[in-house]
């Protein structure tokens, strides 16, 4: 068994000289310092994304997009195919478990600063990758085509629609017409399954090439660590990543079992809008924003306002490596910590408020 | 078993994390093919149905007849009268639960059950039924026939 | 206002006429002219009483000059019109002190009955109600109501009201839907033509109706509204003193309140469900004949009829004059049909005609449905209890709910089929739904079973997965400690 194995490695390593690949990824270290725990979270990520991959996959075999057959056909895989449900609650679990363990992915890597040079591409990749992944949680939660999915694009879109100048053709760009009709469900359907996937593996592929080839970095305080210890990336660092995968599918599995998404009630598009309609919890604190703001401040509408706000935080957030010279020089930026932490706080207390209400 | 040993691990502590990891991954192959491989067995019913909120075609009933639509666990009844038009109503017999049926040759609702009536308005004309039967909404989009709760 | 200051005139003509005790010079004159009302007043209650001509009409009676007797200003208003003339006599009809000066313990609410019942609408012309006080009870010629010469004595009020109730024309102009033959049905039923008979005691119109309070039938205040009729008829009916010379039961609305109909008109108000009248006919109150029985249960449950009426049972009850519903389910005291009138058992009907030994084709027959109902019902009952654990355990089973009412409709089915008295008919029903009950278990096991298999999965795959990830550190965790010792 071991020299098949060795044999077949051989056969290929002669053809596409695999020996410098993992001679390469033998000489690849990660630093070992108080805060490596925190380098996990891209790993877990990759593997989530693997799974929406393979468990998106499984379900485009039995769902029917279409507005007369979106929810029968989940309901169908919930109750008809074998394992259907498992597939389904995993796919919903993990979409949701992904976002979470990009935003801390991100928010480490802002706090530990491995934005700064040479690794700006490698930061705008990952941003654009979390926005793609709100883009797919956006879309991907009407596809069951389910009461509250209806009602919460709905919303979304029309808060888009508040955005001058370009916001009422996007709007109708995403909704495909004037209203959330099964026409909204097939171009969601489209960006869900095509579209997206297709951008979001393109820059995966740059980031992941990136972080392959520049190698893990190196936090300020560890220059000045006088051990420097590290760890090889294969196959130490990546056995520990898999045993982290398994556990992290451990608890989806559990999260499936006990707690299986719901489907709802079918959406209807001459019902009233249900009480207390809200978005998926990463859009929740955006959401409540808008809420808190008045209608009207000043001579500005307040959704304006509120969306311009939220844009221009973005741009600024992408563009870190840009504005923080500092982190770039190797000194500590303060400023761009308290932003950090005041992000961190917002979000966490507006996502609360949001939940309660 | 995991256990790691404080002194450096010997011969067959080696072999026996060896089997462990092994054994382990085959298991673990077999415990996440297995669900997926069962997922792909074409299921014992091979097509989701069509809706029950949606009726089906107008062209598909023919004037004069009733069909009955399943509306959540509940049975509705769609009528389309003689004089081309679409009514629903819950098929549900006000009597006794039983389900009902439009009658050609009576031109009303009926229950088999009983022998309760109801006009094509869903009001209980004759026999032990207390009260008409709750109406539905139709609603006709192009051909398609769409069938909602009254609110 | 105009109320207030007719009666403060009535009140003034009253003291006037008093004064006037035995002298009403009116009278005297007409009497001598010999006109109708004179003639009618003389043994007129009121004249009894010696309440004089200016009691209703105003004007002056002590004088025998016309001039003064009559004149507008001393208060004459001559022949009072439209309402004015049942306020006339409301004017002490509805005052109890008045009422009792004359020495009368007679009701003094007629007045406001009257206003309150359906009589009391506008009529075609003019601005006054339908009826007055004088339409039934005559103007001149008053007499008790228990004087066998009243209108409204019982053998005459049927007429009274059958002047304008049976008059198409009249009735025409105000409910053209409404009966006018009520007359000529009442004559055929035993309350009237007892009443024709000369029994005064027998339900009259005023004795259902009412008599100045008389609301419509579907009027909820009526005494003939669908769910106070039976109270109606039950006020002679159950009065075992009232009923005692005509020697028949006076249990029947005792019965009928605990029947599965009186229930539901009693308590659920279900104007589906049947009333006294219902079987009974209303004006042509009547007990449905043997032979009719069957047809008048049939009204309602048809299926039920027209099943019996192909069954072996028809001829059979006919010749033993066996009423048809009733031998079984009797009659006013029918309860809820259950499962338990069919069979053999000593409570089930069948076995009061069929016995093991003399008739063993139907106890036979008997005992097999009973056997086939029973083990549907068990079969639901447990269909239900299945659907409910795999519900309760968030599985979904939509499709075995749906079909769960087909069971239960084939139960219901099944009961009806029970009519035709016929196994093989019965078996068809009953397989139909013993099919759909296996298919709704086989579905709610495999849903149970699949609630178990999940977590029994999770378990294993937990277990699996745990291990392998803590071999995997494991082994890192020893490469790393080898990798140590060899730089040291």
């Amino acid at each position: 068994m071991k020299t098949f194995l060795k044999k077949m490695y051989d056969w290929v390593d002669e053809r596409v000289e695999l020996k410098g690949l993992v001679d390469y990824m033998g000489k690849k270290y990660v630093p070992v310092h108080r805060h490596s725990v925190w380098y996990y979270f891209g790993g877990v990520s990759l593997f989530l994304f693997i799974i929406q991959v393979v468990t998106g996959i499984l379900l485009l075999l039995y769902y029917k997009s279409g507005e007369e057959l979106a929810f029968e056909s989940i309901h169908f895989i919930m109750s008809k195919v074998q394992f259907g449900w498992l597939i389904r609650s995993i796919h919903s679990w993990t979409a949701n478990l992904f976002i979470l363990s990009a935003m801390i992915h991100m928010f480490s890597v802002y706090f530990e600063k491995s934005y700064r040079k040479p690794r700006e591409i490698t930061w705008m990749t990952g941003m654009l990758m979390f926005f793609l992944l709100l883009g797919f949680g956006f879309s991907g939660y009407l596809l069951p085509w389910n009461e509250l999915a209806f009602f919460a694009t709905k919303v979304g879109t029309d808060i888009a629609g508040v955005v001058p100048v370009v916001g009422k053709p996007l709007m109708i760009f995403l909704r495909g017409g004037d209203d959330v009709t099964g026409a909204t469900l097939s171009r969601f359907f489209g960006f869900h399954v095509a579209v997206l996937p297709g951008i979001f593996t393109v820059f995966l592929g740059i980031h992941l090439l990136l972080v392959q080839r520049q190698g893990m970095s190196e936090p300020l305080h560890w220059k000045e660590d006088p051990e420097q210890k590290t760890m090889p990336f294969f196959p130490n660092f990546l056995l520990r990543d898999i045993s982290l995968w398994l556990l992290v599918l451990n608890l989806l599995a559990i999260l499936a079992v006990f707690f299986p998404w719901e489907l709802g009630k079918k959406a209807d598009a001459f019902a009233p809008a249900p009480a207390g309609i809200k978005p998926e919890w990463y859009f929740l604190y955006m959401f409540q924003t808008l809420k808190f703001i008045p209608g009207k401040l000043w001579i500005l509408d307040g959704e304006v306002l509120g969306i311009g706000l939220f844009g221009a935080a973005g741009v600024l957030w992408t563009l870190v490596p840009f504005w923080d010279l500092k982190s770039a020089r190797g000194e500590q930026n303060r400023l761009a910590n308290y932003l950090g932490l005041f992000a961190v706080i917002y979000i966490i207390i507006l996502t609360i408020i949001g939940w309660l209400a | 078993m995991n256990q790691t040993p404080e002194t450096p691990a010997d011969q067959s502590k080696r072999d026996f994390l060896q089997i462990v990891l092994g054994g382990a991954s085959a298991a673990f192959l077999a415990a996440v093919l297995y669900p997926i491989f069962e997922y792909l067995k074409p299921p014992k019913q091979a097509e989701v149905e069509v809706s029950s909120v949606k009726a089906g075609k107008l062209s598909e009933i023919e004037k004069d007849s009733g069909k009955i639509i399943k509306f959540g666990s509940k049975p509705v009844i769609l009528i389309r009268t003689a004089n081309d038009e679409l009514r629903a109503f819950s098929a549900t017999c006000t009597h006794l639960d039983c389900t009902v049926q439009y009658r050609k040759d009576y031109g009303t609702i009926w229950c088999a059950c009983h022998n309760g009536k109801y006009d094509l308005n869903g009001r209980n004309i004759s026999g032990p039924p207390p009260r008409p039967l709750e109406e539905y909404r139709v609603v006709l989009q192009g051909d398609e026939i769409l069938i909602s709760k009254k609110v | 206002m105009k109320h207030f200051s007719l009666s403060l005139i009535f009140t003034f003509l009253l003291i006037l006429h008093l004064q006037a005790r035995g002298q009403d010079q009116c009278f005297e004159c007409h009497k001598n002219a010999e006109d109708n009302p004179s003639k009618l007043f003389d043994h007129d209650i009121h004249h009894q009483k010696g309440i004089t001509c200016a009691g209703c009409h105003g004007g002056n009676s002590q004088t025998d000059d016309m001039e003064q007797a009559m004149n507008k200003k001393a208060g004459f208003i001559g022949r009072p019109q439209g309402d004015d003339i049942s306020r006339v006599c409301a004017s002490c009809h509805g005052s109890q002190e008045k009422m009792k000066y004359f020495g009368s313990s007679l009701p003094t609410n007629q007045w406001k009955n009257l206003q309150t019942s359906i009589h009391a609408k506008p009529a075609l012309k003019g601005k006054e109600q339908i009826v007055q006080c004088t339409t039934c009870h005559n103007a001149h010629g008053i007499v008790s109501v228990k004087n066998p010469s009243s209108p409204v004595y019982p053998l005459n009020v049927v007429k009274t009201c059958a002047r304008c109730h049976a008059d198409v024309a009249f009735m025409r102009s105000y409910n053209p839907s409404l009966p006018v033959d009520q007359l000529e049905k009442y004559r055929t039923s035993v309350h009237g033509m007892r009443n024709g008979k000369g029994d005064p005691k027998t339900a009259q119109c005023a004795s259902c109706h009412g008599s100045h309070n008389i609301r419509a039938v579907k009027d909820v205040k009526s005494n003939v509204y669908f769910s106070n009729l039976p109270g109606t008829c039950a006020k002679c009916h159950s009065n075992t003193a009232y009923m005692k010379e005509y020697k028949i039961p006076t249990d029947q609305y005792e019965k009928y309140a605990k029947s599965v109909h009186g229930i539901a008109v009693l308590q659920k108000h279900d104007p589906g469900a049947p009333a006294c009248n219902n079987c009974h006919g209303n004006h042509g109150a009547m007990p449905p004949g043997i032979e009719s029985i069957s047809k008048v249960c049939g009204t309602c449950h048809a299926l039920n009829a027209e099943l019996f009426a192909s069954s072996p049972h028809k001829k059979a009850f006919e010749e033993r004059k066996l009423p048809e519903c009733e031998t079984c389910h009797s009659n006013h005291e029918i309860v809820a049909a259950t499962d338990k009138l069919l069979g053999t058992a000593p409570e089930a009907v069948c076995s009061r005609c069929h016995s093991a030994v003399q008739n063993p084709n139907g106890y036979l027959a008997a005992k097999v449905m009973r056997g086939l109902i029973d083990t549907m019902e068990n079969r639901e009952e447990y269909a239900k209890e299945l659907v409910d654990e795999a519900d309760q355990k968030g599985m979904d089973i939509s499709d075995a709910k749906f079909k769960l009412r087909d069971i239960r409709q084939a139960r219901l089915q099944s009961r009806t089929m029970v009519h035709a008295f016929n196994e093989a008919k019965f078996e068809e029903v009953v397989d139909n739904g013993l099919k759909t009950a296996d298919f709704v278990i086989s579905e709610s096991q495999s849903s149970i079973h699949e609630y178990f298999f999940r977590r029994i999965g999770l378990a294993v795959s937990t277990i699996i997965i745990t291990i392998l990830a803590l071999a995997l550190y494991a082994f890192v965790r020893r490469l790393e400690r080898k990798k140590n010792e060899v730089n040291k």
